[in-house]
């Protein structure tokens, strides 16, 4: 076991540090000198020299790649070019709202492709069930998450006026309330703003969680596929168990585990939509914020925003093959 | 105990006289129907494209002062409506096809060219080789292809070579891995063997024997990537950073719609419907054919 979680790790560094550099090597030949982005066209040689000193971008390009790896680890992104504020700073506030994001459009995939996937393995015999449940998987799949979510402002923002046009609610309140203990003093007020960024949070999680859906469908059909066709299924129903204890008892169980690793997959798709999602719905977040940073020619908030994507994406995937491993301790030993 | 459990559907329509063929019938409907519209839509996408000049009813470039953000249907020519700046959406969106298609179709080449020759090395080579090409392979899939599209179209810039080029790069992992794992296979088969025996060189065995028995499945998986290219290469416009306009491109009509919803819902409707009957079309055909040609799922 601890030999499989070390060369787990031992994958994952060499990944990370890869998936670093090009980040690092893409950002270095971007078009345009970002001191130039940032002063105007006007600025002065002085200036710009000045600037390109204070910003370390006269340094060696091996210094430079050294300097960032070093200040990545220790989340030191320097600081935004347009703002001045530090991208570390902005990153873990607009972490929790594209974390929320993802775990409210995790639920609703969850609860609408799981059962939608098995149904549509086990009745894969019947058009009238497997037909619909094709169709909607692929739409799904076909529809465009910013599309969706337009269609949804349109007829829910805009024409029945019920769910808000723009913003993320009041997140950094209810997440302030809970640092300070003011949750138990005024309950009132903690549960508007939880309703607030709820309600903020209905559509976006709506769109993202439909298009995601049908990704976990298909996933949970060919898990269960593979499962019911397993020589334990066979014996239970050999031996005469109801077809109901089968699935249940049996199926359902060891279905689980080829899921799990459906979970990495999931957030690299799901961190994916939140660029798009939060664009449509003008919600703060990570997404937003890597778009905000290239249009505006933020390096440095673009870089940082970038790395940190790379990052949960491969810590979730590495998370995930360790609890595999937990779940089927066959896997260790292969 | 009584034995409760019910025999399975199919074995029941095997005894009653008559209801084989009609079992073969609807096996092969339910076959060919998903194939047959996801052909006709993709040729219907390709005619479209092809023939824009011929089919478009105007010039998706000219500005109509007398019909700035008109309705469907309105002054009789322009069906689709207009945008701000009164040009034809109907117009735009057959042009905009052009673009949908060729950045799906050049990038999933790009891809499969770079890839497939790289993962058939590293499967049939093994060892170091195998080890470098897949670990690279690894870093890129580390990002998700509309993240690493994203990443080298900001550092290339937006134009219709460096679109095609970031979403070829960024799918190039996945035909890697594929050819890598199909090459495994294939090179334990008797015939490789033999092929060897018979004096046959790597590059020979690779080329003439490996790659053609890898076809099948990589052209399955290449269909639906055309599907995910052309989802890509639309999402990168609506982010504003795909091609710059006035290019008609399906993303930056829908980009650019987007300020309108209020007033003009069917500029952002119609452009966002022509994303997804192509990539519908293209993730039906795929679907569909490797239901056909995978043997394992053949009994379902």
């Amino acid at each position: 076991m601890i030999q499989y979680v070390l060369r787990r790790v031992l994958i994952a560094l060499p990944m990370l540090l890869g998936a670093m550099s090009i980040v690092f090597f893409a950002m270095r030949i971007l078009p345009g000198d970002p001191c130039v982005a940032m002063m105007g066209d006007q600025a002065t040689t002085e200036a710009l020299a000045d600037c390109t000193k204070h910003l370390g971008l006269d340094r060696p390009l091996a210094v430079q790649y050294v300097d960032y790896l070093w200040r990545s680890v220790q989340f030191d992104f320097g600081r935004s070019l347009i703002q001045g504020y530090l991208v570390s700073e902005y990153i873990a506030r607009m972490f929790p709202h594209t974390l929320v994001l993802v775990m409210a459009s995790a639920v609703v995939a969850a609860l609408v492709g799981v059962p939608i996937g098995i149904l549509s393995a086990l009745k894969r015999r019947s058009p009238l069930i497997d037909y619909p449940l094709r169709i909607f998987a692929l739409l799904g799949l076909s529809m465009p998450v910013f599309w969706l979510g337009i269609l949804l402002l349109i007829v829910f923002s805009l024409r029945l006026d019920i769910f808000p046009l723009i913003g993320g609610g009041d997140l950094d309140g209810v997440i302030s309330m809970i640092r300070s203990g003011e949750v138990f003093t005024y309950p009132a007020d903690f549960l508007a703003a939880v309703g607030s960024v709820l309600h903020h949070l209905a559509l976006p999680a709506f769109a993202l969680g439909f298009t995601l859906a049908a990704t976990v469908s298909r996933l949970s059909r060919s898990a269960m596929l593979e499962v019911i066709s397993q020589d334990y299924i066979r014996t239970a129903r050999a031996k005469g168990q109801i077809e109901r204890m089968v699935i249940y008892k049996h199926a359902l169980r060891n279905m689980m585990v080829p899921l799990l690793t459906i979970i990495g997959i999931f957030v690299a798709i799901a961190l994916t939509g939140t660029v798009l999602t939060e664009t449509v719905f003008t919600r703060p977040g990570l997404g937003k914020m890597l778009v905000d940073s290239i249009g505006a020619r933020d390096y440095p908030m673009a870089q940082g925003a970038i790395t940190v994507f790379t990052m949960i994406i491969i810590v979730v995937n590495l998370v995930v093959d360790l609890l595999y491993a937990v779940v089927d301790p066959r896997i260790t030993h292969r | 105990m009584a034995i409760v459990r019910r025999a399975d559907p199919l074995d029941l329509t095997l005894a009653v006289p008559g209801a084989e063929a009609r079992g073969a019938t609807r096996g092969h409907l339910r076959r060919w129907l998903p194939i047959g519209i996801g052909i006709v839509l993709a040729t219907g996408m390709i005619v479209m494209a092809a023939a824009a000049p011929l089919i478009a009813p105007l010039n998706p470039s000219a500005q109509y002062s007398d019909a700035v953000l008109k309705g469907p249907g309105a002054a009789d020519r322009h069906w689709l409506g207009t945008d701000e700046f009164g040009r034809d959406i109907l117009s735009r969106i057959v042009w905009g096809a052009r673009v949908s298609l060729e950045v799906g179709l050049v990038s999933v080449v790009f891809a499969f060219a770079l890839g497939v020759p790289l993962g058939i090395l590293a499967g049939f080579r093994g060892a170091h080789v195998e080890t470098a090409i897949m670990r690279c392979a690894d870093m890129l899939m580390a990002f998700p292809t509309l993240l690493l599209a994203l990443l080298i179209v900001t550092a290339l810039g937006g134009s219709l070579m460096n679109e095609m080029m970031a979403i070829g790069i960024a799918l190039t992992p996945n035909f890697v891995r594929l050819a890598r794992s199909l090459a495994l296979t294939i090179r334990e088969q008797d015939y490789i063997v033999a092929a060897r025996a018979l004096g046959s060189g790597q590059l020979r065995l690779m080329v003439r024997h490996v790659f053609p028995n890898t076809l099948y499945a990589l052209v399955v998986v290449a269909t639906l990537y055309i599907a995910t290219a052309i989802r890509t290469e639309a999402s990168l416009s609506f982010l504003g950073l795909g091609l710059p306009p006035p290019t008609p491109s399906w993303g930056n009509i829908l980009s650019e719609g987007r300020q309108f919803i209020k007033c003009c819902p069917w500029i952002t409707t119609f452009s966002g419907l022509a994303i997804m009957v192509a990539v519908l079309a293209f993730n039906l055909m795929g679907d569909a054919l490797r239901d056909l040609l995978d043997p394992r799922l053949k009994g379902e």
